[in-house]
């Protein structure tokens, strides 16, 4: 087993998530970090956000992460051998105004992960983009459209509930891998 | 009035503040309600970590406001738009008719 010091970010998410899961908390992957898994570590963030699920209980999660040597820092829990750290959001785990329906699994050598899917991680990177106008988010979702498969259609009927058909309209062929 | 379902004064204060503004700050908010700042501030923390706003910087202050990307936004803000009706004409003029247009520096009243 590799130690937290030589962990990637996605590795590391799935060492936490394992030994939560232990306990019985279920937590996800999502935000900058699931870009970075689904963009090869083209792009990395210093923060991983696992979204807690239904009724998670803040105690049995400070509980773990002091096991493995993290430290609470207001809302974030870093760790001396590594420059990530690690944020547990409240959730309910959403892509805007639609609860997030398929959570993805993959076995690394550090753990199972558990992140939303390549579909719902662009959704989730449009949002900077339509509400804030944020050029970086959007070239996050594209990164992540071209280097792995998505529903497009999912994606446009997601932006028309969210009222933002016409921004979606002028992004969409960006989207289409070349 | 929204006590029993958001567990605090100073949440309702936040929340329906936001909702008649748009956007505020603490001392703004405190100062609006005459109530203390810290209180004011644990919950703007509060409901920021739980994704129900979000800040941004602007110099020196702290600029919160409701956070589009919020999955229970527009019921949320259904909710406290009834609560302002309930809320005394007086009030509710103040929080909503602020000055919002721009005032070159200086410029006497």
């Amino acid at each position: 087993m590799k130690s937290i010091a030589e962990m990637t970010q996605v590795e590391l998410a799935a060492f936490v998530q394992s030994h939560l899961q232990e306990k019985g908390v279920s937590v996800i992957l999502s935000g900058g970090a699931s870009v970075a898994f689904y963009s090869d570590n083209q792009y990395v963030s210093a923060d991983l956000d696992l979204i807690c699920t239904l009724f998670t209980k803040q105690r049995v999660i400070e509980e773990v992460m002091q096991r493995l040597g993290f430290s609470q820092k207001g809302r974030y829990f870093t760790h001396p051998d590594t420059t990530f750290f690690v944020e547990f959001p409240p959730g309910p785990l959403s892509v805007g105004k639609e609860p997030v329906q398929k959570i993805e699994e993959y076995e690394l050598e550090t753990g199972i992960l558990k992140i939303i899917s390549p579909t719902d991680c662009v959704k989730d990177r449009l949002l900077g983009y339509f509400y804030w106008g944020d050029r970086q988010s959007l070239q996050q979702a594209i990164l992540v459209a071209h280097m792995n498969p998505i529903d497009l259609a999912e994606i446009e009927r997601w932006a028309t509930e969210e009222g933002k058909l016409s921004d979606f309209g002028k992004i969409r062929e960006q989207l289409i891998r070349p | 009035m929204l006590e029993p379902i958001l567990g605090s004064t100073n949440s309702e204060r936040v929340l329906i503040f936001l909702t008649a503004r748009e956007e505020g700050y603490a001392r703004e908010i405190a100062r609006f309600f005459e109530t203390g700042l810290a209180p004011i501030q644990q919950q703007l923390e509060k409901l920021e970590f739980g994704g129900v706003l979000v800040s941004r910087a602007a110099g020196r202050t702290r600029l919160y406001s409701l956070n589009p990307r919020y999955p229970f936004l527009d019921e949320l803000k259904a909710i406290l738009n009834k609560a302002l009706t309930f809320y005394p004409e007086d009030l509710r003029e103040d929080l909503t008719m602020n000055r919002r247009r721009p005032r070159r520096a200086e410029k006497p009243l």
